[in-house]
């Protein structure tokens, strides 16, 4: 494949010319004193770093309705906020004409909620700590793309260490031509070869009752997820989950209910509404002060789901989301 | 006698639509066609205005069962609202079927003139939620 080599420094001074206009942002990722975190640069790049080991948030979160033409924005995210981003599209929750998005190859990373002052930032140390030790997160481990294929552009790194840019869309081209030096015909294989393939979930609802036992509604794990992005969301009226005098009258009306009610309700109604657009990236996990192992059962049901019309979340622009359209032969199984 | 009256009777949410299924529906009431008490019919103006959160709702607040109603294919009144309401339900049997709970969903299609179909397939399911959930409150 075509590509450009990206010697040292050279992502940087790329990103930094392209910030020069008052108009353009970067958003991307910076090393601190407190490990690597999410950024967005204006004007210029400070302690930018390609790879980002830890995960706290998805980055797809902060861009949801962002309609605003004008301002150029390349984002230098991991893959799977890349596709939570493509998926916003789809939904009309983002505006890409003005937005460059540049998918990274990813070797997982840690929960911020874990030990994370002694991990690496470059690519070839953290393939080794990764190797060491065990500490990183499930999502990661059974992440279903790592590799910088999605968006407008990738960087990718071959097995002699040496990254590489390749354009996918016409808007890749232009962020190639921002960096210096010719195209050039990657001959060495990449590192990172595709996922392997999961088994499909099966579960029931005693395993359930257990897993959430402890969950107590707070919905940090809706907020948190880039792709449920409903801003009137179901459960935040009285119709779903009452309270005050309308969860009286339910009880009155339908007997007991243990509070806080409705985990069913809640996690299977948003297990269902992000069926097709969950990128299986583990932010609602991240988010959950209970430890539940929410990613075990989004990512499971969204890939089985999205299995169903050969669909993945995130993986190309043109494809459209399975629920918003239908061939008029099919699922003849699904009528009783 | 004692045994009759331990038995359990299901309650059985149905979304009709209410240009098909709707009126079939009350085509068999005006031709004194029986269906099971238990079945409870709520009115949509087309099948696919039936968020699957509707269901799930139904489901987890104690219902036996749901059944989703439209159209045949191709007879949408909106032209193709049934084809929607297909692929989301057939999603939604995948999801119960991943927690072993497909039995509690169908998906019919009666037109406004199958009286006797719509008799057919509610008391269908109906016996055999019945059936099921005695079999498991027995055991
Ligand atoms: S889920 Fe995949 S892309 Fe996202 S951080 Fe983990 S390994 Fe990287
Ligand atoms: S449901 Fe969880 S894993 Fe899926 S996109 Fe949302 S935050 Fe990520
Ligand atoms: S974040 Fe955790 S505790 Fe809060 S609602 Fe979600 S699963 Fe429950």
């Amino acid at each position: 494949m075509l590509g450009k080599k990206i010697k040292n420094g050279n992502i940087e001074d790329t990103l930094n010319r392209f910030l020069k206009d008052d108009q353009h942002l970067v958003l991307g990722f910076e090393k601190g004193e407190n490990g690597v975190s999410l950024r967005a640069f204006k004007n210029y790049l400070d302690h930018y770093s390609l790879l980002n080991p830890i995960f706290s948030t998805n980055g797809a979160l902060h861009l949801r309705r962002l309609f605003s033409k004008g301002t150029k924005i390349i984002l230098m995210l991991r893959p799977c906020e890349i596709r939570a981003y493509i998926e916003l599209i789809k939904l009309n929750q983002i505006e890409r004409e003005d937005i460059i998005a540049v998918s990274i190859d990813c070797f997982g990373a840690l929960s911020s909620k874990d030990k994370t002052d002694d991990i690496p930032a470059e690519a070839d140390q953290l393939r080794e700590y990764f190797k060491k030790t065990d500490t990183m997160r499930w999502a990661c481990k059974v992440c279903r793309e790592r590799r910088g294929v999605v968006g407008d552009a990738g960087i990718r790194i071959d097995r002699d260490g040496l990254f590489w840019a390749f354009s996918y869309t016409e808007k890749g081209d232009s962020f190639l031509s921002l960096i210096e030096g010719e195209p050039e015909e990657s001959r060495t294989e990449m590192l990172m070869s595709g996922s392997e393939k999961q088994d499909q979930f099966q579960n029931d609802m005693k395993t359930f009752s257990k897993d959430f036992a402890k969950c107590t509604m707070c919905m940090n794990c809706r907020d948190m997820c880039p792709v449920c992005y409903c801003i009137d969301c179901v459960f935040n009226g009285d119709e779903y989950l009452p309270k005050g005098d309308a969860l009286l009258n339910k009880i009155l009306r339908s007997g007991p209910v243990q509070l806080p009610q409705g985990k069913e309700l809640f996690h299977f109604i948003r297990m269902y509404h992000v069926s097709q657009t969950c990128v299986g990236c583990g932010a609602c996990e991240e988010a959950c002060p209970q430890g539940i192992p929410l990613t075990k059962y989004f990512k499971g049901i969204s890939e089985r789901l999205q299995g169903m019309f050969s669909y993945m979340s995130g993986r190309s622009f043109d494809e459209s989301i399975p629920y918003l359209t239908f061939l008029e032969d099919e699922l003849k199984n699904a009528e009783d | 006698m004692l045994q009759d009256k331990a038995e359990k009777n299901p309650e059985i949410i149905g979304f009709a639509c209410s240009y098909c299924t709707f009126k079939a529906s009350e085509m068999a009431g005006s031709l004194r066609m029986k269906y099971p008490e238990g079945v409870k019919l709520i009115q949509v103006p087309c099948s696919s205005r039936v968020d699957p959160a509707f269901v799930i709702k139904a489901i987890f607040e104690g219902a036996d069962g749901v059944f989703v109603a439209g159209c045949h294919p191709g007879d949408c009144h909106f032209i193709k609202g049934n084809y929607f309401t297909r692929r989301k339900i057939a999603a939604l049997k995948e999801m119960f079927d991943a927690f072993s709970m497909k039995d509690k969903l169908r998906l019919f299609w009666v037109s406004a003139a199958e009286a006797r179909r719509f008799i057919d397939k509610v008391t269908t399911m109906y016996n055999e939620i019945k059936e099921r959930k005695n079999v498991r409150e027995k055991n």
